[in-house]
């Protein structure tokens, strides 16, 4: 039987290939294959074939059994024309936008309180304390939130009742207007979870040497904060940018539990758009065009980020 | 210890109010789990006594099938990803084949692809394999996505561990298999654990695909079953017992967290982060 040997990690040593017949070296390489064969299988079956589907569907009308028509551009040209769909664009381009704001700013300003703390044994306490929460089944959290907007006897409501604020009171998931930020609060204060963890790793990997230049030069604190620490945890918060941009394009769960869309469809979004027309309408080939076109931007964007990324990196480099 | 602690006085000051905010809804949850109804709507901010563990009982029946299915798809395919994975990444560290880049790209290339894009046409997939109700309807498909980063993450890992180790293997006779068990398996364990817990995690709060591949509500996993049981025990006026329902719910993570919060932290912010 051959023996498979562990391939040296510099093959310009004299190997012992040459010595080894070609029937050997055939066999070692189909071992190599035949490992990762239940890694292609199911990428082939579960991943390749779904997403080449979607993208030929994009164009036929498709109910997903018997009818499957070529229509060309026809999906395409539709999505162009649906109002619905423009509206659920710009809703995600609002909730993409805040999404963002909101990942530069409070969990990169707990992460910069957290190591300013001099005593190291409060850090670790902030540190694990706001990891704690992921422990939360996120539909739970969710459904806790769906009670904190709840018209009668939601926590929101009842704390504005408690502080005589009681005309501020509404209905917020079913508030016309106010139902689209309503979905954009919900998380906050957004400090728990791994992009504070990211971001004071990041503070944590800069290396003292820089921060004790910076104040034997008379930096203050905040000075060091915004010339030091911040460009040196660039990569981290282009990371957390662009993590959060792909989440937000591609999620719809959060919308769909709480508002589904609406009121209406103010809160519609066109993952959730996609779900409804291949799920309730059964436009199946029209819900591959919509996913193809938020793949699409997805690439854009991702090229985008790691363009802008090598520059930034070789910038902080320096 | 005080001089310390004037001088971040301002930060302890923020960061409290952080941990208020953060925490006082789950507090909120904890102390209403305990309250009977009537109690609730009377009495919406304090403590009840003594605390009415009823609501347990009656959460726990509603919901206990849905914690059994979640243990059983995200174990299941945490162990068919950590196996699956460690293999794949092991051989495309340590070995050398004709096409291994390109097959590495191949794998890594499915990063780029969203889940809106595949959900159809997997759901029709799955709806023409048989599988819509069968556990294999979520396990096959979270362990073929799942197992992506980890190879990725794996390879890395492998690939930066000293050649002296497999030398002093080869020279001591070892197999290939042997290498892997003791070289490998051994020190990757925090890089597997932190793989199997981001999975589990992944899993477990899954909502969309259970919900479209898992009508039958006997097979129901958490994340779609406690959407159901808040709305019915809401429309029932049954606070307590549904605040009791998502603690239980929680459980199993804490559990998780609690023994492996160490290495997740530790995997999270070593190497991981930097790739």
């Amino acid at each position: 039987m051959a023996e498979l040997t562990i391939e040296r990690k510099t093959p310009n040593v004299a190997t012992p290939t040459k010595s080894r017949s070609l029937w050997q070296r055939t066999l070692r390489y189909k071992e190599s294959y035949l490992l990762i064969l239940p890694t292609f299988v199911l990428i082939l079956i579960f991943n390749y074939y779904p997403a080449l589907s979607a993208l030929y569907h994009s164009f036929f009308e498709w109910n997903g059994a018997n009818v499957n028509k070529f229509t060309g551009l026809t999906n395409f040209i539709t999505m162009t024309q649906d109002a619905i769909l423009w509206q659920s664009f710009g809703n995600l381009l609002k909730l993409t936008v805040v999404a963002v704001a909101i990942s530069l700013t409070f969990p990169l300003g707990a992460a910069a309180l957290i190591f300013h703390l001099r005593d190291l044994k409060f850090a670790y306490f902030y540190r694990v304390l706001f990891v704690v929460p992921i422990v939360v089944p996120s539909l739970v959290v969710l459904m806790i939130w769906r009670f904190i907007y709840s018209p009668n006897l939601g926590l929101l409501n009842e704390i504005l009742k408690a502080i005589s604020l009681e005309t501020w009171t509404r209905p917020w998931l079913g508030d016309f207007n106010l139902a689209l930020y309503a979905i954009m609060f919900i998380g906050f204060p957004w400090v728990a979870g791994i992009g504070t963890l990211i971001y004071l790793a990041g503070f944590q990997g800069i290396p003292a040497e820089l921060l004790d230049s910076a104040a034997i030069d008379g930096a203050n604190t905040w000075q060091r904060f915004l010339s030091v620490e911040l460009p040196l945890v660039l990569s981290q918060i282009k990371l957390v940018v662009i993590l959060t941009i792909i989440a937000s394009i591609q999620s719809f769960g959060t919308i769909l539990v709480m508002t589904n869309g609406g009121p209406g469809t103010n809160t519609m979004v066109p993952g959730l758009f996609l779900y409804r027309n291949a799920m309730q309408y059964n436009k199946m080939g029209y819900a591959c065009a919509i996913g193809t076109v938020l793949f699409a931007v997805t690439l854009v964007l991702t090229y985008l980020n790691t363009r802008y990324l090598k520059s930034s990196v070789e910038f902080s480099g320096a | 210890m005080s001089r310390t602690f004037k001088h971040d006085f301002p930060l302890h000051l923020v960061l409290g109010l952080l941990a208020i905010f953060t925490f006082y809804p789950f507090i909120f949850m904890v102390i209403t789990s305990f309250k009977t109804s009537p109690q609730f709507i009377h009495d919406f901010w304090g403590i009840a006594w003594p605390p009415t563990l009823a609501n347990y009982r009656d959460a726990w029946s509603r919901v206990n099938g849905y914690l059994f299915n979640s243990i059983i798809v995200s174990g299941v395919s945490m162990v068919g990803v950590l196996i699956i994975a460690s293999i794949s990444g092991f051989v495309f560290a340590r070995f050398n084949f004709p096409g291994r880049e390109l097959f590495f790209f191949a794998i890594l290339a499915l990063l780029m692809i969203p889940s809106v894009l595949t959900l159809v046409p997997a759901f029709l997939l799955v709806k023409d394999l048989g599988l819509i109700n069968t556990y294999w309807a979520l396990i096959l498909p979270y362990i073929a996505g799942g197992q992506i980063f980890a190879i990725f993450i794996l390879r890395s890992f492998i690939a930066g561990l000293p050649e002296e180790l497999f030398e002093a293997a080869r020279l001591d006779g070892a197999s290939t298999l042997q290498a892997f068990r003791s070289i490998v398996l051994p020190l990757s364990k925090p890089i597997l654990v932190t793989i199997a817990v981001m999975n589990v995690l992944g899993t477990w709060n899954d909502y969309i695909w259970p919900l479209v591949t898992i009508p039958d509500s006997k097979l129901w996993t958490i994340s779609v079953g406690i959407v159901t049981f808040g709305s019915t025990l809401r429309g029932l006026e049954s606070w307590g017992p549904m605040f009791a329902g998502f603690v239980i719910a929680s459980v199993p993570m804490i559990i998780l967290f609690v023994f492996t919060m160490r290495y997740f932290i530790a995997g999270l912010t070593s190497g991981a982060i930097k790739a």
